[in-house]
Formats: C-alpha cells, sequence, structure tokens
C-alpha cells in the first residue's frame, strides 16, 4: 500500500467516521457497491467462455450477495436513517443495484480489462477495511463484520491477480500492465467526475432556488392547483399525424 | 412487408420495451428483469436490444418507436404545480428541475443518441391514452367503457375513455387531474403505514385483511367522492403535490395517529404472539388504517364505475393504470360493479404503457383494424437447453436431465407432494409484475407451516402478507367462489376470490386471513406445462392447486436466467430447482 494514499485514506476516514450520520452513509454506500458488484459478477459468471473463470465469478457474486446483507444489518442495525430510506430498505431497496448503463462491466471491458478491475477495486477496498479496523473508527460491531469479510476480499484479490500472471506468463505483460493502468487512470477519473457531479448538482439546486425564489413569485399569484371532479380531456386540434410526433 | 413498431416506456417507473410486428406481439419485457435494478426507470437499453434480437430485426428495420407520453406536457404541469403551490413547493422545484433539464426534458434526444433510431420515426403518445390503449386494444372485445387509474401522467391521475371496434378506437370521455389522484392517496397511506411509496402499495392491500375499517369517515375526508362518479382529495392533508419525499402533512398524523416506522414488526390481535398489549393496539390501528384506505379505494372505484355505466351504458370495462393492480379492488368491482366483463391488462403499471403505446401507433395513428388479443404472457426471454448446460457443468452443479420441461413435470409433483418448496423456471419470463408459471416458486398449499417456511427460509418477506395459489381452470369452480367478471382478471391473479365454505381450512398456506385469495386460473392454452404439472400434484394431493409466488428474493426483481435461479437457489433455502428441464437440487 503506498505511503501517501494509506496516509489519504487515513486522514479522510477519521474524519468521514466520526461526522454525524455518515457512519451509516457509508455502510450503506459499501453495500450499494456489493450489491452491485453482485450483479456484475453474475453478469460475468454468465457471459465468459472460460468455465474456471465462470465458477470464480460466481462464487464471488454469492460472496457479495452475502457482503451487502452484512452491511445492510449494519445499518439497519446503527439506525439513524429517515423514514424514507427505512422504507425503501424494507421494501429491500437500499442495497439494490444492479446494471446501469445498458452494459454490464464485463461486456464494457472485456475479459482482461474486467479481471484488471476486479483485482484492483478489490484491493482498494481491503486498504480501506484495513485502515478503518486498524484506527478503530467504526463501531465494534462494525469492525468484527469487516474482519469477517476480509479474507473474502482477499480472494476476490487473489484469483484476478493469479489470472493476470498467467496471461503474463503466456506473453501478454504488456497487454496486462495498459489494463491495469487504464483501470486505475478510469477509476481516478470516475471519481473525479463523481465528485464534479455532486459539486454541480448542488451548484445548479442553488442557482434554481434562487430562481425559483426571484422568479416564481409573481407568477405565483396567478397560479392554481388544478380543481377535483372530472373535467373535460383536453382536445389537441393538430392533426394526429402531427401531435402524434410532438412531445408536448 | 411487415410493420414493425417497439414501444417504450421510461424514466418514471418500471421501463419496459415491447416489439409488434403487424400489430402482434413478438416480445415484451421490463428493463427490471436485466438490468436487475427492481422498477428500473431507465431508458430499456437491453429490454430493447433484446426485443430486437427475439423479432430478428435492427433498429433501422423499426417503422415507429413509440415513447408512452408526452414529457413537454409532463415538464408544463410539474412547473404549473410548483408555481401553484410557491413557497411550499421549495424543496421539490430544485430537485425536479435538476432532473428534468438534466435528463428528462430531452427524451427525442436521448433516443436517437441511445437507440440510434431516425427522428422522424419518433411518435409520443400521452400516458393516460398509453394506459387506456394497452387495456382495450388487446382485450378480446370490440367495445369496452375504458378507466385508466394511476399516480399521474401528464395532467390526468383517471381517465374515462370509450373503446370501439372501428377507428379512431379510443375516445377521451373525461379526466380527473393531478394533485386528485385515487393512485396518490393509496400511496399516501402506504408512506404513513411505513412502506416504500411505488412499491409496498400491495403490501397495504395485504395488511387490510387484519383490520377492520373503523378509520373510515376520516378517509372520507380525505377522499371525497362527488356526485356523477367525481372525487376529490382534501390537500390540507397531503403534501406530495409539493415536497420531494414526504406524501403527508402532520394534519394525517393528527386524524389517523402516529405512522408506523418501517421494519417495525407486525402483530396485529390476529397475530399477536407475544407482543405486548401496547404493541398489538398500535399495529391493530395500523391494520385499521389499511382496511379504511382499502375499502375507500374500493369504493371510490366502484363509485366511478357506477356513474360511467350509468351515462355510457355497456357491458364490457377495460383496466389499466396502477391502481388496476389492487387485486382486492378488482374483485370487488367484479362482484358488485355494474359490469358483465372485466378485462385488466396484466401489466396494468407504467410498463403496460411501453405496450398500449405500440398498439396504439398501429391501430390509432396507422388505422389498422384490430389484431390479436393477450392471452399468454410468456413474451419474454428463453434460453436454449444447451446454453443452460454449459452453464450447469461450468459451474460444477449436480444435476439431473430430465428431457425437456414436459417430462419434469412428473418429477416435480413428486417433491411438491413430499412436502418440498422448488423453484420452476420454464421457457420465456412473464409480462407484467406476476409471477404465472415461468419463474415460480411452488408449494404445497395444504401444509398449515408452509407459509412461514416460504417467508422465513426463502422469500425473506413479512409474515403477514399472504402467498396465492394456481388452480388448474377445470378445477377453479369447486374450490373458489368466482365471480363471473372475474374469470378474466383471474388468468392474470388480479382478483381475489374467497375459497368455499366446504373448502375451509384445505388450503392454509394460500387463504388470507379474511378468506380470499389472490388465485391464478391456469388454462392448458396458456400455460401448458404448468397446468400439466398441478394436475400431477393432484394426483398425489387430490388438490389441482400449487402455491405460487415470483422467484425471487427480498429486494430483487424476478429471476429471468438460468444464471439468476441458481444464484437465488444457493441464497435460499429453495429445495430444488427446475430450469427448463434440468433437475437440480440445493447443494446443502
Amino acid at each position: 500500500m503506498g505511503r501517501f494514499r494509506q496516509t489519504w485514506i487515513g486522514l479522510v476516514s477519521e474524519v468521514s467516521w466520526r461526522l454525524p450520520g455518515w457512519p451509516v452513509k457509508l455502510l450503506t454506500a459499501f453495500g450499494q457497491a456489493e450489491r452491485g458488484s453482485f450483479y456484475d459478477m453474475l453478469a460475468a459468471a454468465e457471459a465468459t467462455d472460460r468455465p474456471d473463470l465462470r465458477r470464480k465469478y460466481f462464487e464471488h457474486a454469492l460472496d457479495e450477495s452475502q457482503h451487502a446483507i452484512y452491511f445492510r444489518d449494519r445499518v439497519m442495525a446503527l439506525g439513524g436513517i429517515d423514514r424514507a430510506r427505512a422504507a425503501m430498505e424494507e421494501a429491500g431497496a437500499l442495497t439494490s443495484r444492479g446494471i446501469v448503463g445498458g452494459e454490464s462491466l464485463y461486456e464494457r471491458l472485456g475479459e482482461i480489462d474486467f479481471l484488471a478491475f476486479v483485482h484492483v477495486a478489490e484491493a482498494e477496498a481491503i486498504e480501506q477495511f484495513s485502515v478503518y479496523c486498524d484506527r478503530e473508527l467504526p463501531d465494534p460491531e462494525t469492525i468484527a463484520m469487516l474482519q469477517k469479510i476480509m479474507p473474502d476480499e482477499k480472494f476476490h484479490t487473489a484469483y484476478p491477480l493469479h489470472e493476470l500472471e498467467q496471461r503474463r506468463k503466456q506473453g501478454k505483460g504488456k497487454q496486462v500492465d495498459t489494463a491495469l493502468r487504464r483501470v486505475k487512470w478510469n477509476r481516478l477519473k470516475e471519481g473525479w467526475l463523481r465528485f464534479s457531479r455532486d459539486v454541480g448538482h448542488v451548484m445548479s439546486s442553488v442557482w434554481l432556488f434562487l430562481l425559483y425564489a426571484i422568479l416564481i413569485p409573481p407568477f405565483s399569484l396567478l397560479g392554481k392547483v388544478e380543481r377535483g371532479g372530472w373535467q373535460a380531456p383536453r382536445r389537441d386540434r393538430r392533426p394526429l399525424a402531427v401531435a402524434a410526433r410532438s412531445q408536448g | 412487408m411487415s410493420t414493425w413498431i417497439l414501444g417504450i416506456s421510461a424514466l418514471y417507473h418500471d421501463a419496459a420495451a415491447v416489439l409488434l410486428r403487424d400489430g402482434v406481439i413478438v416480445a415484451a419485457a421490463q428493463e427490471e428483469r436485466f438490468s436487475r435494478v427492481k422498477h428500473d426507470a431507465s431508458l430499456p437499453v437491453r429490454a430493447t436490444k433484446w426485443c430486437l434480437e427475439q423479432g430478428g430485426i435492427s433498429i433501422g428495420d423499426l417503422d415507429h418507436l413509440v415513447f408512452y407520453e408526452k414529457p413537454l406536457r409532463k415538464f408544463e404541469r410539474i412547473l404549473a404545480n410548483s408555481v401553484a403551490t410557491f413557497p411550499r413547493s421549495w424543496r421539490a422545484f430544485p430537485r425536479q428541475m435538476v432532473t428534468w433539464l438534466g435528463s428528462k426534458l430531452w427524451v427525442r434526444n436521448q433516443l436517437v443518441a441511445t437507440f440510434g433510431i431516425q427522428p422522424h420515426k419518433l411518435l409520443f403518445s400521452e400516458h393516460h391514452l398509453s394506459h387506456a390503449a394497452s387495456a382495450f386494444l388487446c382485450s378480446p372485445y370490440d367495445e369496452a367503457t375504458i378507466l385508466t387509474v394511476d399516480g399521474v401522467g401528464e395532467e390526468a391521475t383517471t381517465g374515462l375513455w370509450r373503446g370501439t371496434a372501428e377507428a379512431p378506437f379510443i375516445e377521451p370521455l373525461a379526466e380527473v387531474r393531478f394533485p386528485h389522484s385515487l393512485g396518490m392517496f393509496y400511496s399516501t397511506i402506504t408512506a404513513l403505514l411505513g412502506f416504500a411509496v411505488n412499491s409496498g402499495e400491495y403490501k397495504v392491500m395485504g395488511m387490510a385483511a387484519y383490520g377492520e375499517p373503523r378509520f373510515r369517515a376520516e378517509m372520507d375526508k380525505l377522499l371525497r367522492l362527488e356526485d356523477g362518479g367525481a372525487f376529490s382529495l382534501d390537500l390540507d392533508y397531503f403534501s406530495f403535490h409539493y415536497h420531494p419525499t414526504q406524501s403527508y402533512r402532520p394534519r394525517l398524523v393528527d386524524l389517523l395517529g402516529e405512522p408506523r416506522m418501517p421494519g417495525e414488526p407486525f402483530r396485529p390481535t390476529a397475530i399477536a404472539g407475544d407482543a405486548s398489549a401496547e404493541a398489538v393496539a398500535r399495529n391493530q390501528r395500523f391494520a385499521d388504517i389499511a382496511a379504511s384506505a382499502q375499502s375507500a379505494i374500493e369504493d371510490a372505484l366502484l363509485h366511478v364505475v357506477r356513474a360511467a355505466h350509468a351515462e355510457h351504458g355497456g357491458d364490457t370495462l377495460c383496466m389499466a393504470g396502477g391502481v388496476a393492480l389492487n387485486s382486492v379492488a378488482n374483485h370487488r368491482l367484479a362482484k358488485d360493479g355494474p359490469y358483465d366483463k372485466l378485462w385488466i391488462q396484466p401489466a396494468a403499471g407504467d410498463a403496460g404503457g411501453a405496450l398500449g403505446a405500440a398498439l396504439w401507433a398501429w391501430h390509432c395513428v396507422l388505422g389498422k383494424p384490430r389484431a390479436a388479443t393477450l392471452d399468454r404472457i410468456d413474451l419474454g426471454r428463453s434460453w436454449a437447453r444447451d446454453q443452460t448446460r454449459q452453464i450447469l457443468d461450468d459451474l460444477g452443479t449436480t444435476y439431473e436431465d430430465l428431457g425437456d420441461t414436459s417430462t419434469s413435470t412428473t418429477r416435480a409433483a413428486e417433491d411438491l407432494a413430499r412436502g418440498d418448496i422448488i423453484g420452476w423456471f420454464d421457457g420465456r419470463f412473464e409480462w407484467g409484475p406476476r409471477a404465472l408459471g415461468h419463474r415460480s416458486i411452488l408449494a404445497d398449499p395444504r401444509g398449515a407451516d408452509t407459509k412461514d417456511k416460504v417467508n422465513a427460509r426463502i422469500k425473506f418477506r413479512e409474515s403477514f402478507r399472504p402467498f396465492a395459489p394456481a388452480i388448474t381452470e377445470e378445477a377453479a369452480d369447486d374450490w373458489y367462489d368466482i365471480a363471473p367478471a372475474a374469470r378474466v382478471p383471474l388468468r392474470f391473479m388480479l382478483a381475489t376470490p374467497t375459497l368455499k365454505p366446504e373448502r375451509e381450512g384445505s388450503l392454509p398456506a394460500t387463504t388470507h386471513l379474511d378468506g380470499t385469495s389472490r388465485v391464478q386460473i391456469v388454462r392448458r392454452s396458456d400455460h401448458p406445462h404448468f397446468h400439466e404439472l398441478i394436475t400431477a400434484f393432484s394426483g398425489h394431493s387430490d388438490t389441482p392447486v400449487l402455491l405460487n409466488t415470483s422467484f425471487n428474493l427480498k429486494g430483487d426483481p424476478i429471476v429471468a436466467s438460468p444464471i439468476d435461479a441458481l444464484a437465488t437457489l444457493r441464497r435460499s433455502e429453495l429445495d430444488t430447482l427446475y430450469l427448463d428441464g434440468f433437475r437440480v437440487p440445493s447443494p446443502d
């Protein structure tokens, strides 16, 4: 583990685990990541044509499903989630995250990049969990839970690394190195994009609120909530062929 | 040369794609089955890809791609409502605008960019028109009154329509507009009772059987029935029209009492167990609220259809929209309503909008005559047996190859009669939210402990929720009191008849506290393998009924692929999986 990265994780974690409400947010995010990973691994197990990898992906998927349950249980035990989120949990949706964007990770990346991704992502998770446990940041039950899943995470890091090493032995070292570099770069880029999106979201919300506060009041005098009861349907005077092509 | 039309619903909840060839359904599937995101709202990229594969065409071969609603009109309603509810809409406005300006407003561009469709092939239906089309145009009836009821579309929350044999096929008669919405009324009570909106409504329906409608007077304050089949909400109790996450105002809590905490064990009087007297009283209040809301919505629907019948006559009612999935209310309409025939589109929620949009384009826009009715609902994807065998081998799974599915019914019936709980995966998956014998978990309904076993070991869901029975068409009338108008909806598990008195106590696992069951009548022509299985089970048990619940675990969409089914087998305590003719025992 790089010293800089370790220090960085340590510093961020010291703050984030101590902020009120954040442990629940962090555990929820981990649960969602595990759940998403379950579906990604299952999709990979379906798509790969390598029998040995299919089995490993499948077992990996089942581990992730179990981990998602562990995280969800900790979230529920720690409480502090609002009614809406708790209701989602009761619907089983708190950790629901499937294959987003139309293609599974495996389909997007291909076998080598996918293996590189799994290896890098799982290794980073181990780094994070180790820092949390070493610094005793979460509550004791959560630490015990993280320690319980750590051996699984080690398997999840080891088998893709072994696969990548095999590829190296087959003379595909350059391809493997490129894949690892690309995956690390993409993870950084995605992190940055996520951060930018969040900042953009906050900024646009502020602007839109100002717009709301300044522009809407004069019109609000004219605005009326619809009355109840039957009303005549809106008649579209345009020819059907024209109206059917319109979004409005 | 064939005409190909793809209908799409998306960007609110339950995205779906439906492909028509010359007006006949070739493929229909919800995106959640592929993406594994429950109620997935994103553009149905994978469902569309599969629909096109199933049709053997590419996107360029489509004559039209039809979106199920008009986004600009919806945006207009949201803006107008934000203005009308100023300043209370201050929380919702920025959120809604971020979502709309960032994505939802640009549906045309998204469809072109995502699917590569030529812009001139795009059509846009209307939300309730799509529901109406889905309800009527694939029904077996030439003429009907059509009722569409849900949360909200563009502006309408309830629509009354006339369906005709000839063009224009569907004529609007009247509508009720947002925020006066039966769907939002029920969703608000769902939220008060600690369930997720747009997801937990059927739990309220299940909870209702444990209560008495002693809050009916209060419900009548919230939902007022007016002359001519009209209704309105008293908006002083609701906040869903201006608040992004909170559906009700403190006044509603003053009226009905403290809300239920999500996840709180439900222990009303009938299933009190060792709960404290205080907990039982509190839970009984929740059950009574559920019963009152259920009673109110049933009465409201009856009020609407009686007035519609009085004014427009006819003997047939077709229904769609999320509220039409309330099977208890549907049965009441069938039993006490004025119509002799009732047809409810099995994917009555927003997913069904994709079907309606496509049918609307074919009949109403292109002017084509009525084509086919929707009888079979196995319209989703299937997997080749060789592909399944390869997966089983690769995973090192122990299995028996029983040949095709029809030969495995005998073994499955034996397992079921022995008390096993099995996963049943047969051919193409179902269209709509119900598992009707193609992706089902099945069990013997006679065991007193079967319900608890399935809940605790497999489904991991609330113990108060009932399981549904599937019965052969030939035996249905011997076991249940079936209102004539409920017969067709029961093919899609959309009504709740009562077990005959002489059968009382014989099906404890599938009979709800009030003696009703959400029955599926299984016709041989619709589900040949499932029918054969139930018949074979009857040979062992003299009971032509099986407990049938969807093949998924809590929080998951219903399984789609063999690998989903195998993962579900491993993550639960199912005894055996029947996978397109392969028998896979649980590894434990």
